[in-house]
């Protein structure tokens, strides 16, 4: 058995060589970011990156950085379903509310990248950690995923890739508008986002990052005012409500790896069927991790092309 | 004479819950509109409303009040304690713990749902029979309801974590937990009815065993009857509405605590009238709190079970203070 205090040495000769070496292979290149918590100095190109939150990773991974560490999505076990093929092998450090402190320092981090909700007791361990990136742009507003993607890319050293993705996006907004606006009359695009329980729905908000996106190309997403300011989404709506959402269009939300079995089970209740969607069929299921939970440029590239394949099975109605 | 009026004043009580349960709503149907109905008019919408979301809502309510109050009386004159409730001592979170189990597996049709509540339920009571037998606990009426506490948190920290395990089976677990008969459908409630139907044959037939039992042993052996025998179909008939009460409802605490303590209150210790008055106290309970339960966080629902909790913990509270607990 090795001398325990021989080890201690060595880690921290070690360590030390370490941050010498770091610090010269950090030239000039320093960058000072403004969060929620203040300007934070970062220099060079960061290596091993932790998101703490689905935007940070969806906006590091978009501009050619994969992180070490992230946390699960809401509703899953791993990072979401549609960043999986991109994000292998990241640790995972946490949930969307909690995050494993230890489980970050272990992965030794050069730069951390959280939520705009990160609490300052949080922030006061992870800076600590390292240099941690907190947003400070108002929430559920139609660019909050471009302010968000901006400063996350710009932390990473990545500020002209992130312009370009997010280009990239827009760009796509204005063809599934477009496509929107050949299928569909301005008088047919009232659309409800929800998701299903067994008491009734979960009624999303119309600020909500997948809510926006489908505003951006035309539809109309209302929640009759039954979410209240500053929140994801309502509390389960009683089926007596649905008044509240019985519009032409429902993306039906999904936690179910088939979003079918999900329709299904909604069908099941007497007051979904009644709903004008249900009736016409104006019904899409999508998935929840994707819809729900993440935000970011990739996200949303996903999610307009769920709305380009939802248009694209309806008959030119105009 | 004292009695015949408490019959009519607790079924009026019923009458008129099930009343307010028709006509109130989380909704905006108006008031005109629900009454409607009720005279066979209204609109199509106000129709659906009143017989398709809170006819069924009000018979699972009464259902599901019999139930718990029955198995509550029942629980109590058994183990000869007056706090012994099902939801308290572990029946109903063994009922959900077994529920959370399935859905974890992917269960989903009400039929096996019930049967596996049940399962749960019968294995929660056989724990609280064995707990009576500890020395001590048994006489002891706060002390076996510490012990039905104990398993009751275990079970739904166990219940708990299954949830960590799957989210997605989790916000349906979550559900049951907290206890709602809200969005219930017919299909729920004919599931379970072939077992609460057996279950009160069990009750109709073991209620004056029961009643000489409570007498002591000896006097119930002295009229023939088997002590053994009895406590066993008890715990049957506990399980089997106890565990379709869950299926139905999720694990509601207090309300056979709340059901008993009102009725005996009403009519003394003999079970049999316990049990008589328990047949509207129970429903009229249930249907009462679950009308509030809309009316309270409108346009969305409260679960019941948050009501039927704040209602029910004063009262048990009210019980301990206010007298010297007596051994049934």
């Amino acid at each position: 058995m090795p001398n325990p205090l021989f080890v201690a040495k060595s880690l921290l000769i070690s360590l030390v060589l370490a941050a010498t070496f770091t610090n010269a292979a950090a030239h000039a290149d320093t960058r000072i970011v403004q969060t929620a918590y203040g300007p934070v100095s970062i220099e060079g190109i960061p290596k091993r990156v932790v998101t703490l939150y689905e935007g940070a990773l969806d906006a590091a991974i978009a501009s050619g950085i994969n992180p070490v560490g992230a946390i699960i999505t809401r509703g899953g076990s791993d990072v979401a379903e549609y960043i999986q093929p991109k994000a292998k092998g990241v640790g995972i450090v946490g949930t969307p509310g909690e995050t494993n402190i230890e489980a970050v320092i272990a992965l030794k981090p050069d730069l951390i990248l959280a939520s705009a909700q990160l609490a300052k007791e949080q922030y006061n361990l992870l800076s600590r950690i390292a240099p941690t990136i907190v947003p400070n742009f108002p929430a559920f507003t139609p660019t909050t995923w471009k302010q968000e993607t901006r400063l996350f890319t710009e932390a990473l050293g990545r500020a002209e890739t992130g312009r370009k993705v997010i280009s990239g996006v827009e760009n796509k907004i204005a063809e599934v508008a477009k496509l929107v606006d050949t299928k569909l009359g301005p008088d047919q695009r009232e659309t409800a986002l929800i998701r299903w329980m067994p008491q009734g729905p979960l009624v999303m908000s119309e600020g909500l990052f997948s809510a926006s996106l489908l505003n951006a190309t035309g539809f109309n997403v209302s929640s009759g005012g039954s979410v209240k300011d500053g929140r994801p989404h309502s509390h389960p709506l009683s089926q007596e409500n649905l008044g509240l959402i019985d519009h032409q269009w429902i993306f039906l939300a999904t936690l179910n790896a088939d979003g079918n079995e999900a329709l299904q089970a909604a069908r099941k209740s007497p007051a979904f069927q009644r709903l004008k969607a249900n009736r016409s069929g104006q019904i899409a299921t999508v998935n929840g991790q994707l819809w729900t939970s993440a935000s970011g440029p990739l996200a949303a590239t996903e999610i307009l092309n769920d709305i380009a394949n939802t248009i694209d099975n309806v008959a030119t109605n105009r | 004479m004292k009695a015949y009026r408490n019959y009519v004043a607790t079924w009026i009580m019923l009458l008129l819950a099930c009343l307010a349960s028709l006509l109130f709503g989380a909704g905006t149907l108006e008031l005109g509109q629900a009454f409607a109905v009720l005279t066979g008019q209204g609109t199509e919408n106000a129709q659906f409303i009143v017989m398709e979301l809170r006819l069924p809502r009000l018979v699972i309510g009464v259902a599901t009040g019999l139930a718990l109050g029955i198995a509550g009386a029942l629980l109590q004159t058994l183990t000869r304690n007056p706090l012994a409730e099902p939801g308290l001592l572990g029946v109903s979170a063994g009922s959900a713990f077994a529920v959370s189990l399935a859905i974890l597996f992917g269960a989903s049709t009400a039929t096996l749902t019930t049967l596996i509540s049940q399962a749960g339920a019968l294995a929660g009571c056989s724990l609280v029979i064995a707990a009576t037998r500890i020395q001590g606990v048994g006489q002891d009426p706060v002390r076996l309801v510490l012990a039905g506490a104990t398993l009751t948190g275990l079970l739904l920290s166990l219940s708990s974590l299954l949830m960590l395990i799957d989210q997605r089976a989790a916000d349906e677990i979550r559900f049951w937990i907290t206890g709602s008969i809200a969005g219930k459908s017919w299909d729920q409630l004919t599931a379970t009815m072939p077992s609460l139907l057996l279950a009160g044959a069990i009750v109709v037939g073991v209620a004056r065993p029961l009643a000489s039992l409570a007498l002591g042993e000896r006097v119930a052996m002295g009229l023939g009857h088997k002590p053994g025998r009895i406590r066993l179909m008890v715990i049957l008939a506990v399980a089997l509405l106890v565990g379709g009460a869950t299926a139905l409802a999720g694990p509601l605490v207090f309300v056979g605590l709340v059901v008993p303590f009102v009725a005996r209150s009403l009519a003394g210790a003999d079970i049999r009238k316990t049990l008589w008055l328990c047949l509207p106290i129970g429903p009229a309970i249930i249907i009462a709190a679950d009308t509030l339960s809309r009316l309270l966080v409108a346009p969305s629902e409260m679960p019941l079970g948050v009501i039927t909790a704040v209602i029910g913990a004063p009262v048990l509270m009210g019980i301990i203070r206010t007298r010297r607990i007596p051994a049934l």
